[in-house]
């Protein structure tokens, strides 16, 4: 059963320490609604956890969505450096969500449906929560 | 060999790793999200054993993703240096190429890399990238024509809006306002992301088209709307409501598509 995006961040933002446990945090945020899948990959397209529908394969796919972040994080298509909190990339299919990290790029794969709103909110305590973890 | 583990149990020694040990625990930090740790390790290792391609590599890799891509860059080539063509330290350079514009070292190293170890998709898909891109990173020269006939009051360009960029997918700038030094760039910037963008969908199942994205920012939001030809970027106030943006990047859009296609049609009918 999908979880609503409220209750994934309560969950996110109550355990600091969740923001080391990579596989818990993309485990809680692939269960919200309308979100088939997703990866958390380091800068250099190092694959640290992944949750994808059979099918996808998981180390282009991680190499492709570094080298998004990776430009993104250089230079925004404004040309003004410095953070890139979060992106959507939206199909007629539906959408991959990205959200930048100390450690590299949270990723989630939706179908049409999924709400921005929802994911963004999601995605935002996802990544202050790894903030936190990596600040101390 | 067994009498002495028994020994060195019952007098309470402990062995020093060997390099090969300490490489691989670096390793599987790393792979745990243990960078610090796997950093400690790496260089402890590596003033062991200095001519450690493993090594050399990890630091590479932990550099990386600490976004220091210079000292990145120092170890790969080290690497290559051991081992003219170890495919990850190829690969590692080709995405520091991919990221400084050089599209054309990237592909050689990506080549290189696919060359040794054929059965590589991380390299194949940055492959697939480069491939995409224009062969030259260099941003195209304005077209006098297109600039002119491009009217901005004929797009209807929301008032919210605090830059607007129009460009074709070589990155030749159709339409930009304001207008300025860096104006090329930014278009060369916004067709790569929406091609990396485009091949990243198509491997996610998502289609191959990119239709819109969403790119927050620290101080605005940018909102590009692409086809395979053209591409649009307006950018709002962070404060600026989704769905209103959305909206307004439509409007616009169409608009777009219909100047370019009223500027087309004389040039059929000639």
């Amino acid at each position: 059963m999908a979880q609503t995006g409220n209750t994934v961040s309560s969950t996110i933002d109550a355990r600091p320490a969740l923001g080391r446990d990579f596989r818990s945090l993309l485990g809680a945020l692939v269960a919200l609604d309308h979100i088939t899948g997703g990866l958390i990959v380091a800068p250099d397209g190092l694959l640290i956890a992944a949750q994808l529908a059979s099918g996808i394969a998981a180390e282009p796919l991680s190499a492709l969505a570094a080298t998004l972040g990776r430009q993104l994080e250089l230079r925004g298509p404004q040309l003004r450096r410095g953070t890139f909190p979060m992106a959507q990339f939206a199909t007629a299919q539906g959408a991959a969500f990205l959200g930048s990290t100390p450690v590299g790029f949270i990723v989630l794969l939706g179908d049409a449906s999924a709400s921005w709103d929802v994911v963004r909110g999601a995605l935002r305590a996802a990544v202050g929560t790894i903030h936190r973890a990596w600040a101390g | 060999m067994i009498l002495a583990r028994i020994w060195h149990t019952i007098r309470g020694e402990r062995r020093f790793p060997t390099t090969v040990q300490v490489f691989r625990r670096a390793k599987r930090f790393r792979d745990e999200g243990r960078f610090e740790e796997a950093a400690a390790l790496v260089a402890r290792g590596l003033l062991l054993d200095p001519d450690n391609v493993v090594g050399h590599l990890l630091a590479g890799s932990l550099h990386a993703m600490l976004r220091e891509m210079g000292k990145a860059r120092t170890s790969f080539e080290r690497v290559l240096a051991l081992e003219p063509t170890h495919p990850r330290a190829l690969l590692g350079l080709a995405r520091i190429a991919l990221e400084e514009g050089d599209t054309g070292a990237c592909t050689d190293l990506v080549t290189r890399a696919l060359a040794r170890y054929p059965d590589f998709p991380e390299a194949q898909a940055v492959l697939d990238v480069v491939r995409s891109l224009p062969a030259s990173a260099a941003p195209k020269r304005p077209r006098s024509l297109e600039q002119s006939a491009i009217c901005a009051d004929r797009l209807r360009l929301p008032a919210e809006s605090r830059e607007t960029l129009l460009a074709r997918a070589d990155a030749t700038v159709i339409f930009a306002q304001p207008r300025g030094l860096l104006t090329e760039e930014v278009a060369a910037r916004a067709t790569k992301l929406a091609r990396i963008a485009s091949v990243m969908l198509a491997r996610a199942g998502l289609g191959d088209s990119l239709n819109h994205a969403v790119i927050e920012g620290a101080a605005e939001t940018t909102y590009l709307r692409a086809d395979g030809e053209t591409v649009l970027t307006l950018s709002f106030s962070g404060d600026a409501k989704v769905a209103t943006a959305l909206a307004h990047l439509e409007r616009v859009w169409v608009n777009c598509r219909s100047e370019l296609s009223r500027q087309a049609a004389p040039n059929r009918v000639a």
